[in-house]
């Protein structure tokens, strides 16, 4: 849950006072929403649009399975996953440390040998025809460096769209954009290894997009960014995926990066899909707003009024203060505020509470 | 396995993209625009062939020569310098005996410079590529990892040509010897020579994607190279069927008699020609054998 926290003191009365204030907090994440949306294309971004749903998936994926070692050592990393993505859309791939994502990256890029199921990207299996798969597919894994740092980044978007199949003189415009909207245009002539962390990451990424793959996977493309340049990352990802029609799988410990750019999310655990829909639903599907109050005074009969008039979802007590969580709308806060003066309750905090995806995935990997 | 699926689809890689189905779907489905790089066609961007896979390879392997010239000039100043301890060493105990000989030690140290420039580069080079996330880039490719592979092979082959080829003018100034040197004859020898040592390189590459950190175990195997390749100042026998040893005769005979490719015998050109195809398929297999397990047990990309 992300909490806005307001300064301790006697704030009930600039609460009441600018009470909606607070709500106008929990709504800027709204806004940010709004904003990114419509950076993309809406008429592409979000997936479900009839031109969409009647083409092949772009990833199909039928009860994959990779159990590591043998005996009572074995470890089954991934077990009987089945998924589809649709051309044209960003889909995330989320789920705790050891969950099973990487393998599961990697078995449908051919990189492991997944012991059962099948996998085919743009219609061709990639497991009995790798070759014939390649061609729509590139990848950018998790904390590898991706291209060559001796290379300037020019050489490296050339040379890899050659590996990648495509003669480097026919996707040259197609550089030239990509290093515009990536920024890199001015350091286009100069070796990766001179460049800062956060260039040589949108570098990786160039390189992954340099090519003619119409799906790519992209592990962790955030990881190590201080915050600008992963908010300028996923702001053009977003944009460059949405402008070439592109097919994204992309894994990500950080959950705005995922609710940014993903249309969709599968989440994975133990190996297996947990959840598996539209960012927006996993978090319509969520506990409603709340409030988060503490206050030494919240025991007793104050808090026994709460709890008569409110649904309480958890108290909490540390040293002389209590903290409840109330779920409850604008309206509610301000009963729940007159409540509370009716107590006499001197309120030290108050937070607002707002549904977000990283609360999604933890009700989700709970269960 | 890349490689693997190549016998299945039996394509080279460069058929039309066009064929496929998922990128017709796509296409059906008007979200592939016209590349902005191809002046509006919406025919996309053509396929690279073979020749451009080459070029480009060879091109990033000329780039990182001309523009870190460090390590290439500090191998040969480090080459010279073993071999003036060799020289000098040799004469002050061997005299006579040494100068009598110093044209053999001459090419044999020019094969082994060869030699050891052709596998170390190919073997470290996978073990750096695995580092770097590119080996796994290389595996993702149409062309299959094969062409990709022997491309590199070509790459690393060519730059040990031009540092050897240097070394050795090195080592004539400081001998004052002189040797003819055929060159039509000398690639096509010394070429096949060290392709069955670019074979071993392969396998230990391999070997070191599947089992990390033994890199500095399989670089003692260079330490043989020399006893391969003097093994022609003995009698040959079976010798010449490992790496080096009938390449090391050849190029003896055509630097110091001045015999040309043409002249060789056929049956000892086919012998050449045989060891490196047997070796360059042998140590491919390794590698093959040894990234498919690799890929079974999940370790490709790790180190």
């Amino acid at each position: 849950m992300n909490a806005c926290t307001t300064d301790p003191g006697s704030v009930i009365p600039e609460l009441l006072e600018s009470g909606s204030a607070i709500f106008s907090m929990s709504s800027q994440r709204e806004r940010d929403r709004a904003r990114s949306d419509n950076a993309a294309d809406p008429d592409t971004a979000r997936a479900g649009g009839s031109v969409q749903e009647a083409a092949a998936p772009a990833i199909t994926v039928e009860g994959l399975r990779k159990q590591f070692g043998d005996g009572a050592d074995a470890v089954t990393a991934v077990d009987d996953i089945s998924f589809r993505v649709e051309p044209g859309s960003v889909v995330g791939l989320l789920g705790p440390n050891g969950a099973g994502k990487t393998t599961t990256i990697k078995c449908l890029l051919g990189m492991i040998v997944p012991d059962a199921g099948s996998v085919s990207v743009a219609g061709v299996d990639v497991l009995a025809n790798p070759r014939a798969a390649y061609r729509h597919v590139d990848a950018m894994l998790e904390g590898a460096r991706n291209d060559y740092w001796r290379l300037t980044v020019r050489e490296n978007l050339r040379y890899f769209a050659t590996i990648g199949g495509v003669k480097p003189d026919d996707v040259a415009g197609r550089h030239d954009t990509l290093l515009n909207q990536l920024d890199l245009a001015a350091e286009a002539d100069t070796a990766v290894r001179d460049l800062s962390r956060g260039m040589k990451q949108k570098v990786s990424l160039a390189s992954v997009l340099a090519t003619d793959a119409d799906v790519v996977f992209l592990d962790e493309p955030t990881l190590g960014l201080d915050v600008e340049s992963s908010l300028t990352l996923r702001r053009e990802l977003r944009r460059i995926v949405d402008e070439r029609g592109l097919t994204a799988l992309v894994t990500s410990h950080d959950m705005d990066v995922i609710e940014d750019v993903c249309d969709r999310v599968i989440i994975v655990n133990d190996g297996r899909v947990v959840a598996d829909d539209a960012v927006d639903s996993l978090l319509g599907g969520l506990d409603a707003q709340g409030i988060r109050v503490a206050s030494p005074d919240l025991e007793g009969a104050p808090l026994r009024a709460v709890r008569d008039q409110f649904e309480v979802r958890e108290v909490r007590h540390q040293g002389d203060h209590t903290s409840i969580e109330v779920t409850t709308g604008s309206d509610g806060f301000y009963e729940l505020v007159a409540l509370l003066r009716a107590h006499d309750v001197t309120v030290s905090s108050v937070d607002t509470i707002e549904s977000d995806l990283e609360s999604a995935f933890l009700e989700v990997t709970r269960e | 396995m890349t490689d693997s699926v190549d016998d299945k689809t039996g394509s080279n890689g460069t058929s039309d993209r066009r064929a496929d189905g998922g990128r017709q779907a796509a296409s059906e489905a008007g979200r592939r625009p016209a590349d902005e790089g191809t002046g509006g066609r919406d025919d996309g961007p053509r396929s690279a062939g073979l020749v451009d896979l080459t070029l480009a390879v060879l091109k990033r392997e000329y780039l990182i020569f001309v523009r870190y010239p460090a390590d290439a000039v500090g191998g040969i100043v480090v080459s010279l310098l073993f071999f003036a301890l060799l020289f000098y060493g040799g004469r002050a105990f061997a005299g006579q005996a040494l100068t009598d000989s110093i044209e053999g030690l001459v090419v044999g140290y020019f094969l082994w410079t060869l030699s050891v420039g052709a596998y170390s580069s190919v073997a470290n080079d996978i073990g750096s590529e695995v580092q770097w996330g590119t080996l796994e880039r290389h595996f993702m490719t149409p062309f299959g990892f094969a062409p990709v592979a022997f491309a590199k092979g070509v790459a690393k082959v060519v730059r040990s040509f031009l540092l050897s080829g240097i070394t050795l003018a090195a080592m004539l100034v400081i001998t004052d010897t002189t040797l003819q040197v055929p060159v039509v004859t000398v690639v096509v020898v010394a070429g096949l020579s060290i392709l069955s040592v670019l074979g071993l390189g392969f396998a230990a590459g391999g070997l070191s994607v599947l089992y990390k950190r033994i890199g500095s175990w399989l670089g003692l195997l260079q330490f043989g190279f020399p006893v391969l390749v003097a093994a022609p100042a003995f009698e040959l026998g079976w010798t010449r069927f490992l790496p080096l040893a009938q390449g090391s005769s050849l190029l003896q005979r055509a630097m110091v008699e001045g015999t040309r490719v043409w002249e060789f015998p056929p049956a000892e050109l086919a012998t050449l020609v045989g060891v490196a195809v047997v070796y360059v398929a042998g140590g491919y297999a390794v590698f093959h054998y040894t990234t498919r397990r690799a890929r079974r047990l999940g370790v490709l990309g790790d180190y």
